[in-house]
């Protein structure tokens, strides 16, 4: 079956992404229109907008699988691609859609349960002998308990919510001693956050690096990896930028972590694009952390080696196309770095940044891919997530990229906002990093300073203002006055005022 | 008859940033600057696209004025942000002059830094507060916004209850500084 | 100077030493503290070289009350005089706090009076930069009827002649009332203060301890109590900020404000972003200062009272170089209700606007009176109908845009046709109604609504029936309430239009003595 018709559910860059391959397969995209971004520029180029602009309740936009369901029903449209967050790893709406005849461009609604729930995805990953960490066996009841498996599994050790992500909920246990306080503060904030205290104990490896390996797998069996993201550079478990392939691994790691990596898709018979993530330490023992059931932010860097559009993958897996190569005729070319530059307020502890893109531009070359869901004049609001583009280069080597991204980033200019830039050129400065040497601590203990300035800069910042303080002064006193006109008053309007 | 109206100016103004470094510079602004006992020259520039740039040592630097109120100014440069205020000799004497004097009255007030309903307040009569830490929860255009203590100190007032509306500038929080 | 031949010395002498009294301790003094001298002042406030000082050699009685002398100084602690600012002529009086105090004995009120009067006589503005300890007590009931001649002839010209203060230091008892009257009151943070009864008298009667600044300093002034108009960080910055006020200001209530010339990079007649700045959603905030900027002349928006009141938006702008007075609610804070604070800000300045010749644009968007058993028993009805009294009671052009909500009775205050408006406009986003959907529908269908078995889904079907049929612009522009809805996009053309047909604006108003405010 070909599919003709594509509804985003989803805004920014990522319907932008899904549209671009859209238009070049020849399927129609619908998006969605919010009241809170009406002018975005994703709308201006789909083919179709539904307007969810009248808001009946509470339910943010892109969160109400009924409402979604149902326009996509009368507006016929064939598909449903929920890019990323939103409803992209939520199984209900999988399942929705499939019960409503709508496929669903992504897995299916039973591998999105099992992985996302991490007890099952562990047992899974235990049953396959995939490498794991230590720790309790689902969720754990009580600090008593809690404080046995923490001894058992050895120190220190990491309790996690259970329906977690993005840092909240986590708490590292040196000691024995605070093992029940520390459980007690992480069911609270799960609770707080997720509604549901549940958390598990995990083995807390010290200083791991963060790598990722994208799967491809089609609904007739076949499983490739396309190699590993490097995404160890993270604030609060928050990516700032990723990389492929990774410095940390070699030919022969790669190819056991790859295999891990498809017999964890295998596990759940997954189809689309999909993503495991381990942990791997200082010894290079890795170990499966959870699977991410979506396509990832930080795609581009895989797609860039591999020359492999992912975004048409999925539709065409989900056409039920068999993939068109095998693992061996996937070769990583090249290197490949995303820099995401997000409005943030990078002086001020990163705190987001609202306002208006005034301006923005970038340089363009052979080596730069930027994806970006906003232009001149775009308003960043509060009710999204700050991202406002992604600025990928592609090179020859690791080194030649970093060469690349500093010019790049140099060229990135945006007026109206704050953005994380002058972090991404802090980033570059650094030695460590540019030998590769870094892992998840990579932002807490290399980088004393967030952001990168050189020496003149301040100095000329402060030219800059009193040039424009000069300025206003001038034109507030040098622009000529014209009174002689206010003093010609028609007569007969002065003797009414003189009244 | 009028007289040509005109204006004495200053002859140098005086970017004072927020770590109290001056940056003179002499007015009317010239083509070349004093930097390290030489001239050198400097030249703004407005690119087609609307960006305003300096080249120095032929270098490209991007700049924008994100914030301003009156001679207070906060610039961005190649995305590192900045804040001077611009002063003349006497006002730059004038506020050496203050800051002496502010240091032995020591209570600082902590203003609402945007208009907004109190959602939380996290500290107590009496605390003790470290520069940077959040002290109270203010919502505004539906966001909950931490309001940091810009100072080190212990909590004199608290001159606002949880639900209150407040305007920009309220004073929120009087701190001891110490 | 060499005068060959002439007995020049005693006018020489005299000279001579007031130069002496003027630079020598004075400016050591006023310069420790952050401040500058009255003369500096006045070098800054007026055009280059033009202040011409008149009295200057007077002084004080010899008066010795038994509670020590009076200092005689040149000028008793006042310099008075005139000059140009940005060419046109201004009066002025500067207090020189190294006088004793600055304070005022009968010799400096007279001084003061005396310049008052010249200003009203040659309809030029009057600005007083005050710098004072207040009565001077060796001088008694003299130095009080001063204070008191003083205050009538700010009364006098108040609506003949703009009158501005500036306060540079104290400003304490009586002499707080001058700067009150007057249109425009300028403050200098951190070395300017304001209060009826000082720290130590609150500390006696009250035990209460307060400091000058939390007491009556600028910030106090220009938050809280709204006394102060302008706040700025140091004395040049304020006088340079008056003279940017006077830019906008006629000399007198028959000129009118002089106009400026456009320089290219105007702003645009039609401005599509002026299309999406209100939101769809009707309870979302926006910024009513964009609106304001997108309208008017780049960067000629100047506002008064910024940090008082924010729930209205006043300030004077050019319109195709014409001076024009905002009057705009601001949705930002307290969803743009009208109160007590923002209804007497914005009466005040109708008012000035009016006495002056300066058109009126009043940008609305408005839910209504802020609710409340505080605005109610502290008098809303009674500091609500200021504005009301002021807008209808006006004879310059004034136009209304109606930007989006306009319910109840804030519909009628805010320039409504009735109330004389004379041109009505409404943006296609406009809710025109008695009251909001929500509360309306509450009100007509409470029975139905209470019979049904799904209410919330009743209600949002009637709300959006509501709005569609009632809460709109198109009923008020059919009944003629509205002259006509426009594309907010062509807003600042339209209004160039309208003000060019309402130039020569005259009303037949009754002839009275003076109406009756509701103060």
């Amino acid at each position: 079956m070909k599919i003709k018709s594509i509804l985003i559910a989803n805004r920014g860059e990522i319907a932008i992404r899904i549209i671009r391959t859209a238009k070049k397969m020849g399927i129609r995209t619908f998006v969605i229109k919010t009241a809170k971004e009406p002018n975005a520029w994703y709308l201006d180029e789909a083919d179709e907008i539904i307007d969810f602009s009248e808001c009946f309740d509470d339910t943010p936009e892109f969160l109400d699988i009924e409402r979604i369901i149902y326009q996509a029903k009368q507006h016929g449209v064939e598909s449903i691609h929920p890019g990323y967050g939103f409803l992209a790893e939520n199984p209900d709406f999988a399942r929705r859609c499939e019960e409503e005849k709508i496929v669903f461009i992504g897995p299916s609604h039973d591998a999105i349960y099992r992985m996302g729930n991490k007890t099952i995805a562990k047992e899974l990953a235990k049953a396959n002998n995939v490498p794991l960490l230590g720790g309790s066996k689902g969720s754990v009841p009580d600090a008593e308990e809690a404080r046995k498996i923490a001894n058992q599994v050895g120190y220190p050790v990491i309790l996690k919510a259970a329906a977690g992500g993005g840092g909240r909920g986590m708490r590292v246990v040196e000691r024995e001693k605070d093992v029940e306080r520390m459980f007690n503060l992480a069911t609270n904030e799960a609770e707080k956050a997720f509604n549901n205290p549940d958390v598990f104990i995990e083995k807390f490896v010290r200083e791991p690096r963060h790598i990722e390996f994208q799967i491809l797998a089609d609904k007739h069996g076949n499983v490739v990896h396309l190699g590993e993201r490097e995404c160890s550079v993270q604030r609060k478990h928050q990516k700032l930028l990723e990389e492929s392939p990774s410095p940390a691994l070699d030919n022969a790691l790669r190819k056991v972590m790859g295999n891990a990596a498809i017999t964890i898709a295998k596990s759940v018979n997954y189809y689309s694009a999909g993503t495991v993530e381990f942990l791997l330490d200082d010894q290079n023992n890795f170990s499966f952390m959870e699977m991410n059931t979506r396509i990832q932010v930080e795609h581009p860097v895989t797609e860039m080696v591999t020359g492999i559009d992912l975004i048409e993958q999925m539709i065409r897996i989900a056409e039920g196309e068999k993939l068109p190569f095998t693992q061996k005729d996937i070769k990583l070319n090249g290197w490949a770095i995303e820099w995401r530059i997000n409005a943030e307020d990078v002086q001020s502890g990163f705190s987001p940044s609202l306002g208006t893109i005034e301006k923005i531009s970038w340089p363009e070359s052979e080596h730069i891919r930027v994806d970006t869901g906003v232009r001149d004049g775009s308003v960043i609001t509060p009710y999204y997530d700050s991202m406002i583009a992604k600025l990928i280069i592609h090179a020859d080597d690791r080194e030649k990229a970093l060469q690349l991204s500093s010019i790049a980033i140099r060229k990135f200019w945006i007026k109206g906002t704050k953005t994380t830039l002058a972090f991404c050129r802090a980033v570059l400065q650094n030695r460590n990093f540019r030998k590769g040497k870094f892992n998840t601590s990579f932002i807490s203990k290399e980088l004393k300073i967030h952001y990168h300035q050189e020496p003149d800069e301040e100095m000329l910042a402060a030219f800059f203002a009193v040039y424009d303080y000069a300025r206003e002064v001038h034109e507030i006193e040098d622009k000529p006055l014209y009174v002689e006109k206010g003093k010609e008053i028609a007569p007969w309007v002065l003797n009414k005022r003189l009244r | 008859m009028a007289r040509e109206p005109k204006k004495k100016e200053p002859t140098k103004l005086i970017a004072l940033s927020a770590s109290n470094k001056a940056f003179e510079f002499r007015t009317p602004l010239e083509k070349k600057i004093k930097y390290q006992g030489k001239k050198v020259d400097i030249k703004l520039r407005e690119d087609p696209n609307g960006f305003s740039y300096i080249v120095w040592k032929n270098k490209k630097y991007m700049l924008d004025v994100i914030e301003k109120n009156q001679n207070h100014y906060t610039i961005m440069i190649n995305g590192v942000w900045h804040s001077f205020t611009v002063e003349t000799p006497i006002s730059l004497k004038r506020r050496r002059y203050l800051e002496k004097q502010g240091d032995s009255s020591s209570t600082v007030s902590i203003e609402a830094p945007m208009p907004g309903k109190i959602i939380d307040i996290l500290v107590e009569d009496g605390d003790k507060v470290k520069e940077g830490e959040p002290i109270i929860i203010l919502e505004a255009m539906k966001m909950q916004n931490e309001i940091y203590s810009h100072v080190s100190g212990i909590v004199t007032s608290i001159a606002v209850k949880k639900n209150d509306s407040v305007m920009k500038d309220d004073v929120l929080i009087d701190i001891q500084k110490g | 100077m060499d005068v060959k031949g002439k007995n020049f010395t005693r006018f020489l002498d005299r000279q001579k030493l007031y130069k002496t009294q003027r630079d020598a301790k004075a400016i050591g003094k006023q310069h420790s503290k952050g401040k500058l001298t009255a003369w500096e002042r006045l070098d800054i406030l007026f055009d280059e070289d033009s202040f011409e000082e008149i009295d200057a050699y007077v002084t004080a009685d010899r008066t010795d009350t038994g509670f020590g002398k009076v200092k005689q100084a040149y000028g008793d602690g006042v310099i008075i005089g005139h000059g140009m600012i940005r060419g046109r002529l201004a009066f002025a009086y500067s207090q020189d706090f190294t006088v004793m105090g600055g304070s005022l004995g009968s010799v400096h009120a007279t001084k003061i009076m005396k310049i008052q009067e010249m200003a009203q006589k040659m309809g030029a503005p009057m600005i007083g930069l005050i710098d004072s300890g207040g009565a001077r007590i060796q001088e008694g009931v003299a130095s009080l009827a001063g204070y008191a001649g003083i205050f009538y002839r700010n009364v006098q010209s108040s609506g003949v002649i703009p009158q501005i203060s500036v306060i540079m230091g104290p400003a304490a008892g009586g002499a707080v009332y001058s700067p009150s009257i007057t249109d425009f009151v300028f403050m200098t943070n951190q070395t300017s203060y304001m209060f009826v009864t000082g720290p130590n008298v609150v500390k006696e009667v009250l035990n209460e301890d307060v400091s000058l600044n939390d007491l009556g300093g600028a910030g106090i002034h220009s938050k809280k109590s709204g006394v102060a108009h302008m706040v700025f960080e140091d004395e040049e910055n304020t006088l340079m900020g008056v003279r940017h006020l006077l830019s906008y200001l006629p000399a007198n209530n028959m000129e009118n404000p002089p106009e400026m010339e456009l320089s290219e990079d105007e702003t645009k007649d039609i401005e599509e972003k002026l299309r999406d700045i209100v939101p769809d959603d009707a309870n979302k905030p926006y910024d009513v200062k964009d609106v304001i900027n997108l309208i008017t002349d780049k960067r000629s928006f100047y506002e008064i009272s910024e940090n008082y009141a924010q729930n209205v938006v006043i300030g004077f702008a050019r319109l195709d170089g014409k001076v024009i007075g905002i009057i705009a609610n601001q949705p930002k804070v307290l969803a743009g209700t009208l109160d007590i604070n923002s209804s007497t800000k914005g009466a005040r300045f109708i008012r000035f606007c009016d006495a002056f010749n300066v058109p009126l644009l009043i940008l609305e968007d408005v839910p209504g009176f802020l609710p409340g058993i505080d605005q109610e028993h502290n008098g809303i009805i009674r500091h609500g109908a200021k504005m009301l009294y002021a807008f209808a009671d006006s004879t310059v052009p004034r136009i209304t845009v109606i930007l989006r909500k306009s319910y109840g009775g804030a519909y009628c205050v805010m320039n409504s046709k009735n109330l004389g408006g004379d041109f009505n406009f409404a943006w296609p986003t406009a809710e025109i109604a008695v009251m909001g959907p929500e509360g309306a529908v509450a009100i007509l269908y409470r029975k139905e609504l209470e019979a049904s078995d799904d209410p919330v889904a009743m209600k949002k079907e009637l709300a959006t029936k509501y709005r569609k049929e009632i809460a709109n612009p198109y009923v008020a522009d059919e009944r003629g309430f509205i002259d006509e809805v426009i594309d907010p996009a062509g807003t600042r053309l339209k209004l160039i239009r309208a003000y060019e047909a309402l130039e020569n604006k005259f009303m037949n108003n009754p002839a009275r003595k003076h109406g009756n405010i509701p103060l």
